[in-house]
């Protein structure tokens, strides 16, 4: 891999993330190779983007929260919701622009190489993914709407109330996550031989399986219906969470380590 | 992989369709499997698309690939045909030289004459 710096690379490479970039190929396997500025940007970049993700994931649950309770106390219920779907759009707007943060780094670093690896066939969903996470994804995502409109049973004006939270809320978890899987299969490869294809892989096969672990699925529900809702309700959000908890440890025990994963992907074309 | 190297004397289209063409050849890429889209690609490998494209339409008057319209492009069983037919009558080439008793190093030569079409001539003379 090249180890010449990107002078135009936006924010700077330190050796910090050089250091970093160093450890995280030893962690995936790739000890014999080199830390260069291209990988220590790109996991720069991420590293940043995911923490700016996970801020805007928990204020997104704490403006659900605060929207139910507002409800709860104060009788104008349309408008915290309206408050609560804006909050919504915006999270799924932060998203898209971290992004794009992310691919211009990308093009930036990309644009100072003088050689350009690529696959001659496109990993696609299947290779990146893998069908237990993607199966998991989507059992999660429907086992949560489930139990959200199973809550619609309840008599309680309240309680439809937070459902209708809980659906904004899981919808717009849903349709942002869809949108960084479409944007991971579809960003372009940052590579210049064979060890950065394989972290740019790698890169890619971790992104998706952190977004499909289904941790707000999980906590959504809970923290808007629980305690409001019955008994029954409360028992199958748990089971619900459990089940996901357990069925999340054995997928990520079972299945290969992203290094085999990208090895794999690679190796089928 | 794919390499495109900027500093080389060799054009990208050319080293694209150099490695693609190889790669099928060696049937690393099998027959039916879906290549990128030259846009795709273009973007992977810093390439401008017309780069692309001009490899990708040189692959495909070679047989060796085909676009299916919008659903992409594609490698094509003709190349793989090719090669078949050029084996069998490799078989057949070697059947007659055993049967007339030509030894073998006259027998590559008559054949590296044909495929240079300036010395077939000199040969057969």
């Amino acid at each position: 891999m090249s180890n010449r710096p990107f002078p135009d690379a936006d924010p700077p490479v330190r050796p910090e993330d050089l250091r970093q970039a160093g450890t995280w190929l030893v962690q995936h396997g790739l000890a014999d190779a080199r830390p260069t500025p291209l990988l220590a940007t790109r996991l720069m970049v991420r590293r940043r983007a995911r923490l700016a993700g996970h801020v805007m994931l928990a204020a997104l649950i704490m403006a659900a929260a605060l929207a139910q309770a507002y409800g709860m106390f104060w009788s104008h219920p349309p408008m915290p919701l309206l408050v609560l779907a804006a909050s919504t759009v915006g999270f799924l707007l932060v998203r898209l622009l971290l992004d794009r943060w992310v691919r211009r780094v990308d093009r930036r670093a990309a644009a100072t190489l003088s050689r350009r690896a690529a696959h001659p066939l496109q990993p696609g969903w299947r290779a990146l993914l893998g069908r237990p996470y993607a199966t998991f994804a989507a059992a999660s995502f429907a086992g949560a709407v489930v139990l959200a409109l199973s809550a619609l049973i309840v008599r309680d004006p309240a309680v439809w109330y937070a459902v209708a939270i809980l659906l904004v809320g899981l919808f717009g978890v849903g349709i942002g996550a869809a949108l960084q899987l479409y944007d991971l299969l579809v960003r372009p490869v940052v590579a210049e031989d064979e060890v950065s294809l394989t972290a740019d892989v790698i890169m890619r096969i971790e992104d998706a399986r952190e977004l499909t672990t289904p941790t707000v699925l999980w906590a959504l529900p809970v923290v808007l219906l629980f305690g409001s809702a019955p008994e029954w309700w409360n028992a199958a959000a748990l089971v619900f969470m459990l089940l996901g908890l357990v069925t999340c440890v054995v997928i990520q025990a079972r299945t290969p380590s992203s290094l085999t994963a990208a090895r794999q992907a690679m190796s089928v074309q | 992989m794919i390499v495109i190297d900027a500093a080389s004397p060799v054009p990208p289209f050319e080293q694209l369709r150099t490695q693609l063409a190889r790669q099928i050849q060696d049937r690393m890429l099998t027959v039916g499997s879906r290549l990128p889209t030259i846009r795709h690609l273009a973007a992977d490998l810093g390439l401008a698309v017309n780069t692309v494209g001009r490899a990708y339409r040189e692959l495909e008057e070679a047989g060796l690939i085909e676009t299916r319209g919008r659903a992409g492009s594609f490698v094509s069983a003709a190349g793989q045909e090719g090669r078949e037919r050029a084996r069998q009558a490799a078989a057949d080439y070697a059947a007659v030289i055993a049967s007339v008793g030509i030894d073998t190093g006259e027998a590559i030569r008559i054949v590296q004459a044909a495929l240079t079409p300036g010395e077939a001539a000199s040969v057969s003379a």
